[in-house]
């Protein structure tokens, strides 16, 4: 479960400040392919520095991020943004020039060919391009959006276009797909919708992993939502406003660091949630993560790859 | 309340009244006037005005020229000029300082600093650079309307999220591609609103510079006819001026629908 061609991404030792004010202390994490990772944490404690560093925007002062794309498994650091890394944004998730199809078909454009081909083979550019649009209204068909395709998102709903987003994202298959705070502006009914999508990605990796084949879809998704952590991740990361806990004065050690690292309960997109199941865990994540002022070592809510090699994961953990 | 919505024939009703008022009042101004001094022609009746458009169109005996055939030629092929150097050139920069900080830095205090000198005050200056030619009319209106424009297209550019940059990378874009497909098409919406906007002021200032020393060209035709205060022919030029302006305006309206209907549908 550990070899190196099943990790996506790795943190190690990453660092970050922004000139006096330390955001980021240490964070080391590994991602399993076929994860659903959710990184909770405090309002500004780092988690979106977090993400930026992993999508390459803003790179480790200190330490790498490094990504493990099926076709280089022996990883490239991660210095800028790149196509093995899909990004979905709480807002300004879609181009607004462009409507849904081309929005999602966009990505294979960039990727395939470059200006001067669109320019001087246009006959040959206009082909290609009628596939590539093909392609995003199926994948936009198979997300229920079949009737919006032609709708800029300006016409759409919230839910809709984090959905096409969303989908964005996947025509490109990114070795991980980053999610930041993707539904924290929807309201409760899209949110859950949206959730159990997730949740339907995460069946297909499953039964990628059932049939030996590689899982899909890697997801690291950042909420401050706890109940949908342990909903839609098959594993929670909880990081923590300061690293030094056991020191009096937490405000006297900044920086963000992992506090908090263990396998959730695993869902069909059809089950209906258990919010008694959630509710140990979730106290569990606040007493670690959400309150500084417990003085008291961290290590044994980072449990997470003792729970994988003891077998306590479900889903694609599963041993 | 404010901002409630008006009817849309009412509204339509509202502008053409708008329109038969001011027909109206100069009718009546004129008719005034005429009463005072029946030869008057600062004020002049419709049926002066019809004999101004009449020797405005008509080939003139001393030139043999239609007048308002070439002038119409000159200006709007020195304007046309003008403002396609004045818009490329705005357009390079702004893209320019609002993509590259370095840049920014360097051009920005210069351009804010020229887009407070009116290019009428610097004529002599114009003069002196590149003559009197229809370079100079170019440069003129390039160099009024370049600096605003730079700085329009700038701060659109500066309003781009970073998100969507952001994600143009992990898309696969390339430098170019991210300015080319992402930047420039969501601030052209914003690029063309600017151009709209230094329509007028680059009228002005081809209209100044034309008076000043022109020998062909609305400018020159109305400084000319208004010393013979013959009006029947500046009033005919002053309406055709309002039409062209008003035609280039709403011509870009109908591109920028066109060509950004995100943004002119929502």
């Amino acid at each position: 479960m550990t070899s190196g061609e099943q990790i996506v991404i790795e943190c190690r030792g990453v660092h970050h400040w922004f000139g006096e004010n330390h955001v980021i202390h240490d964070v080391n994490f590994r991602i399993i392919r076929g994860e659903i990772v959710a990184l909770v944490g405090p309002s500004g404690c780092g988690k979106s520095t977090l993400l930026r560093a992993v999508v390459g925007t803003h790179p480790p002062r200190k330490g790498q991020v490094v990504v493990h794309p099926t076709e280089e498994p022996e990883g490239v650091v991660v210095d800028s943004p790149g196509r093995d890394r899909g990004i979905v944004y709480q807002r300004y998730s879609l181009f607004p020039f462009l409507t849904a199809q081309q929005n999602v078909a966009l990505g294979p454009m960039l990727d395939k060919t470059n200006i001067p081909f669109r320019l001087f083979r246009h006959f040959q550019w206009r082909r290609i391009r009628k596939k590539q649009l093909e392609e995003a209204a199926e994948l936009l068909t198979k997300l229920g959006l079949g009737k919006a395709i032609k709708k800029y998102p300006h016409e759409m709903s919230g839910g809709m276009c984090q959905r096409v987003a969303i989908a964005q994202a996947l025509i490109m298959k990114p070795a991980v797909l980053l999610l930041d705070e993707p539904f924290g502006a929807l309201d409760e009914a899209t949110r859950e919708e949206l959730q159990r999508m997730l949740l339907t990605l995460y069946l297909e990796n499953r039964q990628a992993r059932n049939s030996k084949e590689s899982p899909p879809h890697t997801i690291l998704i950042v909420t401050h939502e706890l109940n949908e952590a342990i909903y839609v991740g098959d594993r929670v990361l909880g990081l923590s406003q300061y690293w030094n806990w056991s020191e009096v004065g937490h405000d006297r050690s900044p920086g963000a660091t992992i506090v908090y690292d263990a396998v959730a309960p695993v869902y069909d997109p059809d089950q209906e949630r258990d919010f008694e199941r959630f509710r140990d865990q979730r106290n569990e994540i606040r007493q670690a993560v959400f309150e500084p002022t417990v003085l008291q070592e961290r290590e044994q809510f980072r449990r997470f790859w003792d729970e994988v090699h003891n077998g306590g994961g479900e889903g694609v953990l599963r041993q | 309340m404010i901002r409630n919505r008006a009817d849309r024939r009412l509204k339509i009703v509202l502008s053409v009244t708008a329109v038969l008022v001011l027909l109206a009042a100069y009718t009546l101004v004129a008719h005034l006037q005429h009463l005072k001094n029946p030869d008057d022609t600062t004020i002049p009746t419709w049926r002066q005005l019809a004999d101004g458009v009449i020797a405005s169109c008509e080939v003139n005996h001393r030139s043999g020229e239609r007048w308002v055939l070439v002038d119409s030629l000159a200006t709007g092929m020195r304007l046309f000029l003008g403002l396609s150097c004045g818009v490329a050139g705005a357009v390079l920069l702004g893209l320019l300082m609002g993509c590259f900080e370095k840049i920014e830095a360097f051009f920005a205090p210069p351009m804010s600093l020229l887009a407070k000198v009116p290019p009428t005050a610097a004529l002599a200056v114009f003069f002196v650079m590149v003559g009197t030619d229809t370079e100079m009319y170019i440069a003129m209106i390039a160099f009024g309307v370049l600096p605003t424009l730079a700085q329009a297209v700038h701060l659109g550019v500066k309003d781009v999220p970073r998100e969507l940059i952001y994600k143009a990378y992990t898309l696969g874009a390339s430098h170019c591609e991210v300015v080319w497909n992402v930047i420039l098409r969501q601030t052209l919406p914003k690029v063309i609103d600017a151009v709209r906007l230094q329509i007028g002021p680059a009228m002005v200032f081809l209209i100044a510079a034309e008076m000043v020393c022109g020998d062909v060209g609305f400018g020159y035709r109305i400084r000319l006819q208004s010393r013979l205060l013959n009006m029947s022919v500046v009033y005919p030029y002053l309406a055709l001026l309002a039409a062209f302006g008003f035609g280039v305006d709403f011509s870009l309206r109908r591109l920028q629908r066109l060509l950004c209907p995100w943004y002119t549908g929502r």
